[in-house]
């Protein structure tokens, strides 16, 4: 095959290049080098070396920070994949419900982050609140304000409505894209609709799952404004997830060379993931 | 000197007046840039040179199935070395109280075990 050797296309990216430069990649050069120092501000810094990486390892707060990132992230993604996918095969396939469906699905996806944890605030409060006085009135003890328990539950399913459309729209996708040819020859086979799940509509699935997948775990792992919002960490810890943390020692605290450590060790983990989860989407993808 | 601003302060030095030098350019000293620090970055954009001179040297990537079973290009094994470096260097940290050039040779060695094989 002649292929013609042009590489002036590069030219085209350079813009995004630049504009990476200035809002990726200056800023995390600034972050490694806070990282190593400390600084009282007025552009003073000094040498640290090591010493918050150190810190930041042996920190009782931040592994428990961390645990509690990804005891959440597991709960959502065991919660948000099975519930997504069964909505998506309820889904109607044609007729005046595809819309319907649909666009009720994409609604929670369009709200702000900031407004679904205010709203949930508000929905959830023990004594006004619609969900907090209901519960309440049914016998239970519920206020996500003061007991820990409630303000997991309360984070969860806010993120299990916010969410939970993504996978549906990107299942009921692949589950479009599955031929008609697939059902009629299980149909002929005889096969049961556990069947025709297990074996079709599933290993069809595979890949906008994997994609699911990836990105409902990067943005529970990086979940910040919900949380924020709704608890601000508390009550206590109990709702403390990482980015919190974060957010509360640099901002909070102004320990700008601790916090700059915490991020980049944070950076490292949602690198090593991603990659982990990329490498097994893309697995296959060669010997096919 | 060509870049005073470079050498980072120490607790004793700190917040003195620095001689003012040749590169020195104020609108970046909120980088608080340092040599260790700059040395590292300047390592990584030596890295990537390498792999354009090599890519054109032996064009295509040399992709290849390793160990892990993965299909990986020289660009994916510059990056495996990369990542499980820092890895490396923060277990190190954590788990040791040794030198930590000792992490950096054992970094090292693994990259190039990570380039013949994976």
């Amino acid at each position: 095959m002649n292929k013609t050797f042009n590489q002036k296309a590069w030219y085209f990216v350079i813009p995004v290049f630049v504009l990476v430069a200035f809002n990726a990649v200056v800023p995390l050069m600034t972050v490694v080098n806070y990282s190593f120092q400390e600084t009282f501000g007025s552009n003073v810094f000094a040498w640290e070396g090591t010493r918050w990486f150190k810190q930041i390892l042996h920190s009782e707060r931040f592994h428990a920070s961390l645990g509690r990132q990804f005891i959440f992230t597991f709960i959502i993604l065991l919660i948000q994949l099975p519930l997504g996918i069964a909505i998506a095969l309820t889904m109607p396939k044609k007729g005046w419900g595809v819309p319907v469906c649909l666009i009720l699905m994409s609604m929670p996806l369009l709200i702000p982050w900031n407004v679904v944890g205010a709203m949930w605030n508000i929905f959830a409060l023990p004594d006004i609140g619609f969900l907090g006085n209901s519960l309440n009135s049914l016998g239970f003890d519920y206020n996500f304000t003061q007991q820990s328990g409630d303000a997991w539950f309360t984070t969860i399913l806010m993120d299990v409505w916010h969410w939970t459309s993504l996978v549906v729209l990107l299942s009921y996708a692949g589950l479009n894209s599955i031929q008609p040819a697939y059902y009629q020859a299980a149909e002929i086979d005889g096969a049961s609709r556990w069947d025709v799940f297990r074996y079709i509509e599933l290993p069809k699935m595979k890949k906008v799952l994997t994609l699911a997948i990836l990105l409902r775990f990067m943005d529970s792992f990086m979940i910040y404004t919900e949380p924020f919002v709704l608890t601000g960490g508390g009550p206590g810890n109990a709702t403390n997830f990482l980015s919190l943390d974060l957010v509360k020692m640099a901002l909070g605290q102004f320990d700008l060379g601790p916090a700059a450590a915490m991020s980049l060790i944070y950076f490292l983990i949602v690198l090593l993931i991603c990659w982990v989860f990329y490498s097994l989407m893309m697995k296959d993808e060669g010997r096919k | 000197m060509i870049f005073t601003n470079l050498y980072a302060s120490s607790w004793s030095t700190v917040g003195q007046p620095k001689e003012k030098g040749l590169f020195d350019f104020d609108f970046i000293t909120w980088m608080a840039w340092t040599w260790p620090t700059a040395s590292f970055f300047i390592f990584i954009a030596l890295c990537i040179t390498g792999m354009y001179f090599w890519e054109k040297k032996d064009p295509g990537g040399n992709p290849r199935r390793g160990v892990l079973t993965l299909d990986t290009t020289r660009g994916d094994r510059l990056f495996i070395s990369l990542l499980s470096a820092a890895f490396i260097h923060l277990a190190w940290l954590g788990l040791t109280d040794f030198n930590l050039w000792i992490a950096t040779a054992i970094s090292a060695i693994f990259s190039i075990i990570v380039f013949r094989y994976f």
